[in-house]
């Protein structure tokens, strides 16, 4: 990183932190909440599905399981960090038994059988946890927006920097390896079963890490809701739309995707579902590197330029 | 001791014997130039050593260790490098990404990335590739690519290198280069592997050649003997009726 990347990083960083000191409208702090929520699960799924090149079409379990691990824990008088890296634990456990039989599976086959097996748990938590779990009354009458802000903020910045840390080592290297060519990277070495294992391991980490900070922050919900494959399709697109594989583009994806929405949806109500189907589309067809490919293609140009 | 000994290896296709029990060593410095008709089993023999397929039978042993039945991963970090007959870069990869894979995962793997991309520039030098280093490899040629591919191996750090048609698809003068770097590589005290299809390349480098034909080894010698050899003529050009 160079020093104008470092000043922007910091200030950003200082703006982030101060945002509830200044803000105290709770629609735009709830909308500040679901940008974070959204950089995190999409930067989680990123790990998987753009480092390993794995389409991940079940994230949504990891996210679920984290959240509903978590409010147990929590509810049962367990410390709420403690309640969510354990949410996050169970969660990587769950990806490492599916891992196996999933990675057997290649390409279309990998991304169906992972669909699958979040739509089976959707189903099963939804008959076994059929009534609305709430926060308790006690709990309510101290409910604040900014802890939730906060939580969330750190959950995001772990995300990011775990992934920045983990693309830029020699795990980076053979795992964006076996997603570029897997013949090659086993002959020169490179377990693409182990690496595949570990990336999906941290990416259910992370991705349930989230969903344990939904739990923290959402009022009342039925657990059904968090095993949604909605939270699979959304961080999809935000890291298409963003830039798959990079650090930066399932964050920008994610700022884009929920400010867009929300813009969209007030306006068009449902039918904004529709206008992300073709923006997805278009970005696919379009823009396979998403907005980071076009950053990269205008820097390279000023570059040639500039010489 | 031998630095590769192979013995009965065998494999089958459903009926098909791919590969029919083969053995032949291979000595620490040689070129040996692993010949034969196509269809003839040779890159199946070259999997089965790299194990990116399992043998139904037979012994593979390589610096005394017994390799046979070994995962495709675990090859490369015991001294055997391989390339590949139809190139497989890493695509989205700069060149000096795809060679820092070889030296980062293979026989002296490391977590210093720095260093790592410090040697890897130099197995790029080697192959006369140092200034397309921040090049993507899509936007190599193919005659560029094979020499990536084989920087990627020698990055590596192998104590044996198998190459698969390396030559192929390239014209007279380009497969002249390649020999010069294949004689070069052998001088760094590297032991090769080559199947080819090109005799004359063959002839020239092959300290010894293996023939095979319908999987079944058919002949070895010196490559003077061998292109003499009235059975290899005959699997090569039909028998001749007088």
């Amino acid at each position: 990183m160079n020093k104008i990347q470092i000043t922007i990083i910091v200030i950003l960083l200082a703006a982030l932190l101060a945002f509830p000191q200044f803000i105290t409208s709770e629609s735009v702090l709830n909308l500040a909440v679901y940008v974070l929520l959204y950089v995190s699960i999409a930067s989680s799924w990123n790990v998987l599905g753009g480092f390993a090149g794995q389409t991940n079409l079940g994230h949504a379990a990891f996210f679920g399981v984290g959240a509903l691990v978590t409010r147990m824990l929590w509810f049962a008088g367990w410390n709420i960090f403690a309640s969510m890296v354990i949410g996050a634990l169970v969660a990587v456990v769950l990806a490492l038994i599916i891992g196996v039989p999933a990675f057997r599976l290649r390409g279309v086959y990998f991304a169906i059988g992972t669909l699958a097996l979040s739509q089976i748990l959707l189903i099963t938590v939804g008959n076994t946890f059929s009534t609305i779990s709430s926060i308790p009354t006690e709990d309510l009458k101290v409910y604040s927006l900014v802890p939730r802000y906060y939580m969330f903020l750190g959950v995001a910045l772990l995300t990011i920097v775990t992934a920045y840390v983990l693309l830029n080592s020699r795990f980076g290297l053979g795992i964006t390896a076996v997603r570029e060519e897997e013949d090659a990277a086993e002959s020169l070495g490179v377990s693409a079963l182990k690496y595949k294992m570990l990336a999906f391991g941290i990416s259910a980490f992370f991705g349930g890490l989230t969903g344990g900070a939904f739990a923290f922050y959402h009022v009342g919900y039925y657990p059904q809701l968090t095993f949604g494959p909605e939270w699979t399709f959304d961080s999809m697109m935000m890291a298409y739309i963003g830039g798959v594989g990079t650090i930066v583009g399932p964050v920008i994806g994610a700022v884009f995707f929920v400010v867009l929405r929300e813009f969209l949806a007030l306006r068009f109500a449902e039918f904004h579902l529709i206008i992300f189907g073709v923006l997805f589309i278009l970005v696919v067809l379009f823009l396979p590197d998403g907005f980071m490919g076009i950053w990269e293609k205008i820097r390279k140009r000023l570059l040639r330029r500039s010489k | 001791m031998p630095l590769l000994k192979i013995e009965g290896l065998c494999k089958s296709f459903g009926g098909l014997k791919a590969v029919n029990d083969v053995s032949f060593d291979v000595a620490e410095g040689e070129i040996v130039g692993l010949i034969g008709p196509n269809g003839s089993g040779k890159t199946t023999l070259l999997n089965l050593l790299t194990g990116f397929l399992k043998p139904d039978a037979g012994l593979i042993t390589f610096q005394g260790q017994n390799i046979t039945g070994y995962a495709r991963s675990n090859i490369c970090p015991t001294g055997i490098a391989r390339t590949f007959q139809l190139v497989k870069p890493f695509l989205g990869f700069t060149a000096l990404q795809n060679v820092m894979v070889g030296r980062v995962f293979g026989r002296e793997s490391t977590q210093d990335l720095k260093r790592a991309a410090e040697e890897s520039k130099a197995s790029l030098e080697r192959v006369g590739l140092v200034d397309k280093a921040n090049m993507l490899a899509k936007d190599l040629t193919l005659m560029q690519r094979k020499r990536l591919e084989l920087a990627r191996a020698l990055a590596a750090k192998p104590q044996l290198l198998l190459l698969d048609e390396l030559m192929a698809g390239l014209n007279v003068s380009e497969a002249d280069e390649v020999c010069n770097l294949i004689l070069n590589i052998r001088d760094s005290k590297i032991t090769i592997l080559i199947i080819e299809h090109i005799v004359k390349a063959i002839t020239t480098l092959s300290d010894r050649v293996v023939v095979l034909n319908m999987g079944t080894k058919i002949a070895e010698g010196a490559p003077m003997e061998i292109i003499h050899n009235p059975q290899v003529i005959d699997v090569y050009l039909g028998r001749a009726r007088a």
